[in-house]
């Protein structure tokens, strides 16, 4: 018996969709992290984030903030299932 | 009830007054507004540009009586 | 698993227009203000605008246009 393996590629806004509701590390084009809950994102990776921390190139983390809406223009990579 | 506003009213409504516009480069242009796009490239005339150094004393000042700023320069514009 | 609580950024604008919110721009300047009205650039008005620097208020603004690329980040204030 052979079987066709056919290998689906993976789209990267699925790896963002299945992040959903889940901590993600987001990482930016200028030495910013922000590391909170995704709960929504668009086709231009713009991000709702809840419970946010902001860390800055010192690796000062800032007070958590609520709930933002991360601009995509400036994101680098995200990191899905990180622990801080 | 009014058609969805979109922040590009704002700068509508200011045609024909003096608005004061932050740029990029620690510099601040003041001036009245003649015309705008989408990308914010603006037309000011009576305009005085200023550019701060690093110490922000009021370093330089250059008044033209119309210019041209270019959009992606742009942080913000306020009317005065 | 399920996205029950999903929330995506139209709604998220939305449901902050009106109130008060914080812009952090990528320069770190941040506004505080009532936000008037948001587009699909992320351009932003402003109304009662402060601008603080290091947590300081450096300006006062009436209203103001923010433009969408020097945008980092929106958040309730």
């Amino acid at each position: 018996m052979s079987e066709e393996i056919v290998e689906q590629p993976i789209l990267p806004l699925e790896i963002i969709d299945k992040s959903v509701g889940n901590k993600v590390k987001v990482l930016m084009t200028s030495d910013k992290e922000f590391y909170g809950k995704l709960i929504g994102f668009d086709d231009y990776v713009n991000m709702v984030l809840e419970d946010v921390v902001e860390i800055d190139n010192e690796g000062t983390k800032s007070d958590p903030v609520k709930k933002m809406l991360l601009n995509g223009g400036h994101v680098a990579m995200i990191i899905p299932d990180v622990v801080a | 009830m009014s058609t969805k506003e979109e922040p590009l009213d704002l700068i509508r409504f200011h045609l024909d007054e003096f608005v004061l516009i932050k740029l990029r480069g620690a510099r601040e242009i003041k001036g009245k507004l003649q015309g705008y796009d989408s990308h914010c490239n603006m037309v000011l005339s009576e305009a005085e540009e200023y550019i701060y150094n690093d110490s922000n004393d009021d370093v330089e000042t250059k008044k033209t009586e119309m210019v041209f700023v270019r959009g992606d320069s742009v942080i913000l514009i306020s009317p005065i | 698993m399920s996205e029950f609580e999903k929330t995506d950024p139209s709604k998220f604008l939305s449901d902050i227009i009106g109130s008060s919110v914080i812009v952090k721009l990528q320069n770190g300047i941040n506004y505080t203000g009532n936000l008037q009205t948001i587009d699909g650039y992320m351009n932003v008005v402003l109304d009662n605008a402060k601008e603080c620097s290091n947590g300081k208020v450096v300006r006062d603004y009436g209203d103001v246009f923010i433009r969408g690329n020097n945008v980092l980040y929106i958040s309730e204030a």
